[in-house]
C-alpha cells in the first residue's frame, strides 16, 4: 500500500458520499410525494472498490393491494354519490317531492272533498293535489333520465381519460424497458409508471405482471387485456339524449364488455363500472317503480261504469293509450312520464272538475250520481278506498307483486334508501380500506425525513473522516518532500 | 428496522384523515342536536325509511280525518238543533189542537196554528248549513222542501183532491153538509198518498232518501245526514197542511172533530217519529266524536313511533357533540406537536 493508493481511496470515498447526499437530498426533497418510492444508496463490494448501488424500495403485494382498494373505493364512491344526486332530484329533500308524499296529499284533498262534496274549492284542491302528482312523476322521469344522460357523458369523458392514462402508460414502461435494457437507473421512470397504474386503476380495476425487462402487462379484473406493449382499444359510444326504455351503450376493453355490476355494497369496481351501474342498474330500476307508481295511481283512479257494462277508463289521470286502462300487474315502462291530468276533468285545460264526484269524464256511461246530487260521496269515498286496496304489481320492478298503492309507494322509497345506506356503510369501509393500504404503501416505500437526516448525519462524519485523511496524506507528502528539499 | 418504519407522508396524512372524518361527524353530530332528528333519515334507517314515511303520512291522513270530521260534527249539531226546533212547533201545534178538541179555541185560531206549523216546518227544513241544504239528503244544493203557497204544485194538488172528493171547493157553504166518516175518508184516500206517498215526492220534497255518506276514520264510513223524506215530518207536515186549509167556519162540526182528532193522532206520531230520528243523528254524533279521539290516540302513536325511529336523544347528541370537540382538539394538537417533532430542529 502506498500513500497515493491511500489518497485515491479517501477521493472514492468522498465521491460516493456525495453520490450518497444527492440521493438522501432527493429523497427529502419528494418526501411529500405519495408516488415517489425512497431510494437507498447502497455501498456494495466490488473487486477491488467500493460503489454505489442506487435500490428502489418497493413493495409488489402492498401495491397491488392498494390499487384494487383504489378501484373498489371509486366503483363504491361513485354509486354512493350519484346516489345521492338521483334521491335529492327524485325523492327531494325529506323525501319532500317523492310520489309517496304527493299521493299522501292527494288522499288527504280526497277525504276533504268527500266530506263536503258540494264544495268547488275542494274539488279544485283535489285537482291541484292531483296536478301535484302528475308533476311528481313527470319530474322524477325526466330528472332521471338526464341524470343517465349526464352518466352517459361521464362515461365519455372517462373512457377518454382512461386512453390518456393509457399512452401515459405506454411512454413510462417504454423508458424503463429501454433504461433497463441498457442498464441505467429506472427509478424515476418506474415511479411515474406505478403513479400512472394507480390512476388507472380508479377507473378500471386492474391486476398486473412484469415480464423480462421489466416490461409490464396490464389486465382488467374480467380478464380482459389493457395495455400490453402498447394499449388496447377501450371504445365507447355516447348516447345524447335518454329516455325511459333507452339502453345505453357498453364499454368495450380490448373488445370485451364491461359487466352490468349490482347491488348497494357494489361488486362494481372503478369509476367506468359505478357509472355504468348508476346507468343502467339503480335509475332503471327506479324508473320502472315510479312507472308502476303511475300504473296504479291510473288504475286505482279509473272510472267504472255503474252497471260494469263498460270496460274500466282513466278517470283522473290518463296517459298516452288512454282512455284504456294500462292491463293490470304489467310494467308499461315511461308511463310516469306520460301521465296527465285527464283534460276533461283539469278546469286549467277547460274540463269540469265535478265529473271526479259524479263520474262520467268518459260519457254518461260512466255517470254514478245520475240525480245530479251536490252531496253525493260515494265515489269519491270508493277512490279513497281504491288507493288503500292491494293491487298487482310487476316483479321486475324490483320490490313486491302485491302492495296497496300508498305502500308500493313508500316501499319505493324504502328500496331506495336501503341501497343508499349500504352504499354509503361500504363507501365508508371501502374508503378506509383505501386509505389503510396506501398508508401501509406509504410505510414500506415512502421517506422519513427524520432518518434521511440522521444518515445525513453519518454522511457528514464519513466526509469529515475522508477529508482529514486527504489532509493527514497531503502532510506527509508534505513532510516528505520537504525533507527531499 | 424495517418493520418498524413509517413514512413522514403517512405520519401526516393518517392524522389529516382521522381529522377530516371527525369533522364529517361533527357535523352530522350537530346537526341531530339541533333537530332531535337523525342527520338523514334515510342512510341511518335504510330500507326501513319506508316506515317512517308511511306513518308521517298516515298522521297527516288521521289529521285531515279529524279535520272534516269537525265539519260533519257542526253539521249534526245543527241538524239537532234543527230537529229540536221541529219537536217544538209540533209541541205547539199539538196544545192548539188539543184545546180546539176540547172546544176552547176559536175556528180561525186552530186554522192559522196550522199555517204556522206549516210555515215554521219550511222554514226549518230548509236550514242551510255551510252552503249545503241539511235535510236534503245528498241533493244539497236544492231547497228541499217545497213551500205551500198560492200557485204552488202542493196547493193545487192539495184543491184539486178536494174538489175531486167532495165535488166543491174548500170553504164552499157545502162544507157544512160534511160528515165525520166523509172527512175521514178524504184524509185516508186523497190526502195521505199526497204526503206518506208519490206525492211528497212530487210536490213537497227535493230531498233524496240517499243520506251523505262520509268517511269517520281511516276505514269507516257512515250516512252523516238525515232527509226531509221521513215519516214524521212527512205526518206533521200532512196534519198542519189539512188543519191549515179546512178548518174553516164553513165546515160541519162533525168534520171539525174528525179533522182535529186525525191531526192528533198524527202530530202525535210524528213527535215519536222526530224523536227516534233525534236519537239516530245522536248516535251518529257520538260515533263521529269517538272516531276522532281514536284517530287522535292512533296520531298519538304514530307520532311516537317516528319519534322512535327518527329521533335520536338530545343528550346523546349533545355528549356526542363534545367528545368530538375534544377529539377534533385533541388531533389539532398532536398535528402540531409532531410537525414540531423533527430532526431537523436539533440539527444546525
Amino acid at each position: 500500500m502506498s500513500l497515493s493508493s491511500a489518497l485515491s481511496i479517501a477521493q472514492s470515498s468522498i465521491r460516493n458520499t456525495a453520490r450518497q447526499t444527492s440521493i438522501v437530498s432527493r429523497n427529502v426533497l419528494e418526501a411529500n410525494n405519495p408516488d415517489y418510492n425512497r431510494r437507498t444508496a447502497a455501498l456494495t463490494n466490488t473487486p477491488g472498490a467500493r460503489a454505489v448501488e442506487i435500490q428502489r424500495a418497493a413493495n409488489e403485494q402492498l401495491f397491488r393491494q392498494n390499487l384494487s382498494a383504489l378501484s373498489a373505493f371509486n366503483g363504491q364512491s361513485t354509486l354512493f354519490t350519484g346516489m345521492e344526486r338521483l334521491n335529492l332530484s327524485v325523492n327531494g329533500v325529506g323525501n319532500a317531492t317523492s310520489p309517496a308524499t304527493a299521493l299522501g296529499k292527494l288522499q288527504e284533498a280526497m277525504q276533504l272533498y268527500s266530506a263536503s262534496p258540494s264544495n268547488r274549492n275542494l274539488a279544485e284542491n283535489t285537482l291541484d293535489a292531483a296536478r301535484n302528482v302528475v308533476r311528481t312523476l313527470n319530474d322524477g322521469t325526466n330528472a332521471i333520465q338526464s341524470f343517465r344522460a349526464v352518466a352517459d357523458q361521464e362515461i365519455t369523458t372517462a373512457v377518454g381519460e382512461l386512453s390518456n392514462l393509457l399512452a401515459d402508460l405506454e411512454r413510462a414502461n417504454n423508458a424503463v424497458v429501454s433504461g433497463t435494457r441498457t442498464g441505467r437507473d429506472v427509478s424515476d421512470a418506474l415511479d411515474q409508471r406505478d403513479a400512472t397504474l394507480k390512476k388507472i386503476a380508479e377507473y378500471v380495476p386492474i391486476s398486473t405482471y412484469t415480464r423480462g425487462d421489466n416490461d409490464m402487462v396490464v389486465l382488467t379484473k374480467d380478464g380482459s387485456t389493457l395495455f400490453e406493449t402498447v394499449p388496447r382499444k377501450v371504445s365507447f359510444t355516447p348516447t345524447g339524449v335518454y329516455s325511459p326504455g333507452t339502453a345505453g351503450n357498453k364499454v368495450f376493453i380490448d373488445g370485451v364488455p364491461v359487466n352490468l355490476a349490482a347491488g348497494g355494497n357494489t361488486s362494481a369496481s372503478g369509476r367506468i363500472a359505478g357509472m355504468i351501474q348508476l346507468r343502467d342498474g339503480v335509475t332503471v330500476t327506479m324508473q320502472s317503480q315510479l312507472d308502476e307508481i303511475a300504473r296504479g295511481v291510473i288504475t286505482a283512479f279509473a272510472e267504472t261504469s255503474p252497471t260494469n257494462a263498460l270496460a274500466p277508463a282513466a278517470g283522473l289521470f290518463t296517459w298516452l293509450g288512454g282512455p284504456a286502462v294500462p292491463a293490470a300487474g304489467t310494467l308499461i315502462t315511461g308511463l310516469a312520464g306520460q301521465i296527465r291530468l285527464n283534460p276533461a276533468m283539469d278546469t286549467a285545460q277547460g274540463g269540469n272538475a265535478q265529473f271526479l264526484r259524479d263520474g262520467g269524464a268518459n260519457g254518461a256511461g260512466y255517470v254514478h250520481n245520475t240525480g245530479n246530487n251536490a252531496s253525493y260521496s260515494a265515489l269519491l269515498i270508493s277512490y279513497g278506498d281504491r288507493m288503500n286496496a292491494p293491487i298487482a304489481f310487476d316483479p321486475d320492478a324490483g320490490i313486491v307483486a302485491s302492495a296497496t298503492l300508498s305502500d308500493y309507494s313508500t316501499a319505493s322509497i324504502g328500496w331506495f334508501d336501503g341501497m343508499r345506506r349500504e352504499a354509503s356503510n361500504a363507501a365508508d369501509s371501502k374508503q378506509a380500506l383505501a386509505v389503510r393500504t396506501a398508508e401501509a404503501l406509504s410505510n414500506e416505500t415512502g421517506v422519513n425525513v427524520d432518518m434521511e437526516m440522521s444518515l445525513l448525519l453519518d454522511l457528514e462524519h464519513s466526509y469529515e473522516a475522508s477529508a482529514r485523511l486527504i489532509r493527514a496524506v497531503d502532510e506527509m507528502l508534505a513532510a516528505l518532500l520537504n525533507a527531499v528539499r | 428496522m424495517k418493520a418498524s418504519f413509517v413514512s413522514s407522508l403517512s405520519v401526516s396524512q393518517a392524522m389529516r384523515y382521522s381529522t377530516m372524518r371527525a369533522q364529517g361527524d361533527l357535523a352530522k353530530a350537530l346537526k341531530e342536536q339541533n333537530t332531535g332528528k337523525v342527520h338523514d333519515s334515510g342512510l341511518v334507517l335504510g330500507a326501513r325509511t319506508a316506515q317512517t314515511v308511511t306513518f308521517a303520512r298516515d298522521l297527516e291522513r288521521l289529521g285531515g280525518i279529524v279535520d272534516s270530521n269537525g265539519l260533519v260534527s257542526a253539521r249534526l249539531k245543527a241538524t239537532q238543533e234543527a230537529l229540536g226546533h221541529v219537536t217544538g212547533t209540533a209541541q205547539d201545534f199539538l196544545n192548539v189542537l188539543t184545546a180546539s178538541a176540547s172546544g176552547d179555541a176559536a175556528a180561525s185560531v186552530t186554522r192559522d196554528s196550522g199555517a204556522v206549523a206549516l210555515g215554521m216546518l219550511t222554514s226549518i227544513l230548509n236550514t242551510s248549513f255551510n252552503g249545503e241544504y241539511i235535510f236534503a239528503g245528498i241533493n244539497t244544493d236544492v231547497r228541499p222542501f217545497e213551500s205551500f203557497g198560492a200557485g204552488s204544485p202542493a196547493k193545487a194538488a192539495f184543491d184539486a183532491a178536494f174538489q175531486t172528493h167532495f165535488g166543491f171547493p174548500q170553504g164552499d157553504p157545502q162544507a157544512a153538509d160534511i160528515t165525520a166518516a166523509q172527512m175521514d175518508a178524504f184524509m185516508t184516500t186523497a190526502l195521505e198518498p199526497q204526503f206518506l206517498g208519490a206525492g211528497w215526492q212530487g210536490n213537497w220534497s227535493n230531498a233524496t232518501d240517499q243520506k251523505i255518506v262520509s268517511r269517520i276514520a281511516l276505514n269507516e264510513t257512515t250516512e252523516t245526514s238525515v232527509s226531509a223524506n221521513n215519516a214524521g215530518l212527512q205526518k206533521l207536515a200532512m196534519a198542519a197542511a189539512a188543519i191549515g186549509e179546512l178548518f174553516d167556519s164553513n165546515l160541519s162540526v162533525a168534520g171539525k172533530k174528525a179533522l182535529v182528532d186525525r191531526a192528533v193522532s198524527l202530530v202525535g206520531e210524528a213527535i215519536g217519529s222526530i224523536a227516534q230520528l233525534q236519537s239516530e243523528t245522536g248516535v251518529v254524533e257520538q260515533r263521529v266524536t269517538a272516531a276522532s279521539e281514536r284517530m287522535k290516540m292512533q296520531a298519538d302513536l304514530f307520532e311516537r313511533s317516528i319519534l322512535d325511529t327518527e329521533g335520536v336523544d338530545p343528550y346523546e347528541a349533545a355528549s356526542r357533540v363534545n367528545d368530538l370537540l375534544t377529539h377534533i382538539e385533541t388531533s389539532y394538537t398532536l398535528t402540531a406537536r409532531i410537525q414540531q417533532l423533527s430532526l431537523l430542529r436539533f440539527l444546525g
